[in-house]
């Protein structure tokens, strides 16, 4: 077999897998027909998202070593699966629940890939913080039992439909990445540019030791944060204190001159 | 260069993440899950920067992505500030509640009758008891029928 026509049965199964993956989102959507009809397309879109997964693993790149790719494939797997099991469950609850899992499955995804700092970050940041303040905000809001709007979708085959064009399309871009050498990514590679960090060849470079970055990580994406890019430092900082005073601002039912009158009549 | 099969793989589940998120936002209802889904697609362009940043060794990916990190903490409490204001002027997590702010060319959402939710009796886990059981009311219902 030609390395073609290798590559086209390639697309072939890859563009099988999204078809697959679309229909699987389309019958897991909320459709609001219940019993056993809402039951039965669940189980086959079960099944068909993971027909899709088995594929999108079988045309999967081979990575360095057993250990590497298994640790990589399980996190990989959570993140996608709960991801999806986000978008799909009826109680917002447990969609919250989900994501945080997939938070779980995306900071496994970055210790592999080399940002430990992310990893930990992502995990601190959003499970911690962001997705409690979730909770809260659904515990205020969500009313006993489920609501009829979570139990139908907006144009459901239409979206499932976007996501496929949009995932086919992500997928011929990265298929044609490792096809070779294109000419979309000719710039060369800081890591084989320089050589006193980078002098790897390309026969080690899979080897999870030859991430240019990974000595005294943290160390010195510190230096990187608070040197190059200090400005955008600050204005992030600036853009916190904004969204607290705002969203506070909002939040807050009286008017401000109303407060000020109250507080002005309280002192006298 | 070949980007190697770790970044490779990076990206795919990075598309993947984002195409998921995209296809949530698209047809979900709940303001909530909605705004999860949006949170999904960052999560994806984490992973691709992540992946690109591997690839390139570069510091750029990394620092980018404690910004979004930033960023959607910033939004996620000015989002939810707007969610809770929602609420409290609709009474529901619906985005079809404020269709009135759509195109003047789009047709109305309009809710049919939804059949009865599956008569499927909730299993809870059971604590072993310990200490004095407590009074209770016989006809109290301490459960809520769904989360």
């Amino acid at each position: 077999m030609s390395p073609g026509e290798g590559l086209s049965m390639t697309g072939s199964i890859l563009a099988v897998a999204v078809g697959c993956a679309a229909a699987s989102l389309w019958l897991l959507l909320p459709r609001g027909e219940g019993g056993v009809r809402e039951r039965m397309a669940r189980r086959f879109g079960t099944l068909l998202g993971c027909v899709s997964l088995a594929l999108f693993i079988a045309t999967g790149h081979r990575l360095g070593g057993v250990g590497e790719e298994a640790v990589f494939l399980v996190v990989a797997l959570v993140a996608v699966i709960s991801g999806a099991a986000t978008i799909v469950t009826r109680s917002p609850v447990y969609s919250a629940i989900w994501f945080a899992l997939a938070l779980a499955g995306v900071a496994g995804v970055l210790l592999v890939l080399g940002a430990q700092f992310l990893g930990v970050a992502t995990i601190v940041v959003y499970a911690g913080a962001i997705l409690v303040m979730f909770l809260f905000v659904l515990m205020l809001a969500q009313p006993s039992g489920m609501a009829p709007y979570d139990r139908v979708s907006n144009e459901p085959l239409l979206s499932a439909v976007a996501g496929a064009v949009l995932l086919g399309l992500l997928t011929l871009f990265i298929g044609r990445l490792s096809a070779g050498p294109a000419d979309c990514c000719a710039v060369p590679s800081k890591a084989t540019a320089l050589g006193s960090e980078g002098a790897q060849d390309s026969a080690v470079a899979d080897a999870p030791s030859a991430d240019p970055l990974a000595a005294n990580h943290v160390a010195r994406l510190g230096g990187e944060l608070f040197g190059r890019h200090l400005l955008a430092v600050e204005a992030a900082g600036v853009l916190l204190l904004v969204a607290l005073i705002g969203s506070i601002a909002i939040v807050s039912r009286t008017p401000p001159e109303e407060r000020v009158e109250l507080a002005r009549r309280a002192d006298a | 260069m070949t980007p190697s099969p770790l970044v490779l793989d990076g990206l795919m589940v990075g598309g993947m993440l984002f195409a998921l998120g995209l296809v949530g936002i698209l047809a979900r209802r709940n303001l909530i899950v909605m705004f999860l889904s949006a949170e999904l697609m960052l999560q994806g362009v984490s992973v691709s920067l992540v992946s690109w940043s591997r690839h390139h060794g570069d510091w750029g990916g990394h620092v980018l992505v404690i910004f979004v990190l930033t960023v959607a903490a910033c939004e996620a409490a000015v989002a939810l500030v707007f969610v809770l204001q929602a609420f409290a002027r609709s009474g529901r997590l619906d985005s079809a509640a404020w269709q009135s702010l759509r195109e003047s060319n789009l047709s109305r959402t309009v809710d049919h009758e939804l059949p009865a939710v599956d008569a499927v009796a909730p299993v809870f886990p059971r604590l072993t008891p310990a200490g004095v059981a407590p009074h209770v009311a016989e006809d109290a219902n301490l459960e809520r029928e769904h989360v």
